[in-house]
């Protein structure tokens, strides 16, 4: 038993120094010498399965070694940093646990866990119509009906003799219906329905929910799980899920077409993530943020869409507990400042 | 079933809660530590020998999870910053967000195999493996002997074999 063990240390011994010799041969650019140590490291590790082991073990946390350099555009500083400063945290820490600095880093920041990574799903990429981040669209159909779209928007259209169907696979889009009584015209969201025949309203699909705002004339929901469809009449905005809806509330129609006319968000106490999950769509970069840290922050605002940079901003100065750190261009965070 | 968990879990999760809470000053991530540490401590199959002295065993564990903590975001933060630098002075690179992801967490897979290793044969490993520089070049860096940096190397290869799952 133990002799296997040491059987092993020696093998692992041994593919280590023939590692470090390859390497040292590259670095050194020497070709020659290269090619002669790669066949016999080759011949080593075909002599016994357990070199072959050892050997493919270590030569697999090389290269994701040397793979840190791809993302950085082959660049190993950054890398280089992060490992540094994560080496000098694990060699300082007796001695920062007992002086309690460790908790400086810990509240630094928020453990990533539940980070918000936005990723454009192939839904998205396959959809009829689609917005870039940031991008406004107006789409006038055959059918005379105009769609526009806000930035991370996608819809697919389906036209038949019957009906006109709208799927909305992500983001905000105001409608123009045009009036056909012989095809009603239906929004479809994984929540539900909404059946118009002519009339003008905004839907939002968030992650959890849809969201009808009417601006004209009447429409008809209808959630997924069933049940009697719902009316819902110009000036009432109602938000529904699968399961069924809240009762609609009544909004300011007037000013949130205005709004949408001048690219503004208008948000009455909502919670925070949802506000961020409409800006980040807005916004060509990433923005993270932990969703559950966040949940509990309700916001009042009107936001401008098209500087979203301003928009977190005023977030910002109007919640002081909020933390908004650019880390580069295109990747920003959001989270609780820690508390002095 | 009356598991020792159960009763550990019982007796002492208040306690390791206020504990923490007092370490960290923030109630959130107090209650995440605490909810690591327990699951930690289901995971590990020494669970029973820290029974003696179950405070001190908790607190040892979630220390540990402490550092583990401050590491990842020792890490992380120092490799955002240097890509956002890096970005700044080229216009063109702008990696993914999966990308980034997946490249902390290959830092963190290779700071845990590092984890425990002397600073020299780490700096070594890291100069050699990562920057590609010469060992003679190392040697000069580090101010110690050629042979020496091949014995740091060698040390750091085998230490990272031991800690991603070695010979027991």
């Amino acid at each position: 038993m133990s002799a296997t063990a040491r059987d092993n240390d020696a093998i692992a011994a041994e593919a280590a120094q023939w590692l470090v010799s390859l390497r040292d041969d590259e670095t050194q650019g020497n070709a020659a010498a290269l090619a002669r140590t790669h066949a016999a490291f080759t011949a080593w590790k075909a002599a016994d399965p357990r070199h072959a082991e050892a050997a493919q073990r270590m030569e697999a946390l090389l290269e994701r070694v040397q793979g840190l350099r791809g993302q950085a555009g082959g660049n190993a500083r950054p890398a280089q940093a992060a490992l540094n400063a994560a080496l000098s945290t694990g060699q300082r820490r007796r001695r920062a646990a007992r002086a309690g600095a460790v908790l400086a880093l810990v509240l630094a920041l928020a453990v990533p866990a539940a980070i918000t990574l936005r990723a454009w799903p192939p839904a998205y990429l396959m959809a009829d119509l689609r917005t870039s981040a940031g991008e406004w669209q107006d789409h006038q159909l055959a059918d005379g009906t105009r769609i526009a779209l806000r930035g991370g928007s996608a819809v697919n259209l389906r036209y038949d003799a019957a009906r006109r169907t709208l799927e909305l696979v992500q983001g905000d889009i105001l409608v123009d219906v045009a009036k056909d009584a012989a095809r009603p015209f239906v929004v479809q969201t994984a929540h539900g329905r909404i059946r118009a025949l002519g009339t003008r309203f905004m839907v939002e699909r968030r992650p959890d929910a849809t969201v009808l705002s009417m601006l004209e004339s009447t429409t008809e929901v209808q959630p997924a799980a069933g049940g009697a469809p719902l009316r819902v009449q110009a000036g009432e905005r109602l938000r529904f899920t699968a399961a069924g809806a809240e009762p609609a509330t009544q909004w300011d129609a007037a000013s949130a077409e205005g709004a949408w006319r001048r690219h503004q968000l208008v948000v009455n106490d909502q919670p925070l993530p949802e506000v961020l999950d409409a800006l980040a769509r807005q916004r060509p970069g990433y923005l993270h943020y932990d969703r559950a840290a966040l949940e509990g922050i309700r916001v009042s605002a009107v936001l401008p869409l098209d500087d979203t940079g301003r928009a977190l901003q005023l977030l910002v100065d109007g919640l002081p507990q909020l933390r908004v750190r650019m880390v580069t261009r295109y990747l920003a965070m959001v989270d609780v400042a820690p508390q002095p | 079933m009356h598991s020792p968990i159960h009763a550990l879990y019982a007796d002492h999760h208040g306690w390791l809660l206020g504990w923490l809470r007092r370490r960290l000053g923030c109630p959130h991530g107090a209650a995440d530590v605490a909810h690591d540490t327990f699951v930690r401590i289901l995971a590990s199959r020494d669970a029973l020998l820290g029974l003696r002295e179950p405070r001190a065993y908790l607190t040892t564990t979630a220390q540990h999870l402490l550092i583990d903590r401050a590491r990842r975001q020792a890490l992380e933060r120092a490799y955002l910053a240097e890509l956002a630098a890096l970005a700044d002075s080229q216009p063109g690179l702008a990696p993914s967000p999966e990308e980034t992801l997946a490249a902390l967490q290959a830092l963190e897979q290779i700071s845990a195999a590092l984890d425990g290793l002397p600073p020299k044969p780490a700096r070594a490993f890291l100069l050699h493996f990562l920057d590609g520089e010469p060992q003679g070049v190392i040697a000069a860096t580090l101010g110690v002997s050629t042979r020496m940096v091949r014995k740091y190397l060698v040390q750091a290869l085998l230490h990272c074999h031991a800690a991603t799952g070695g010979n027991a």
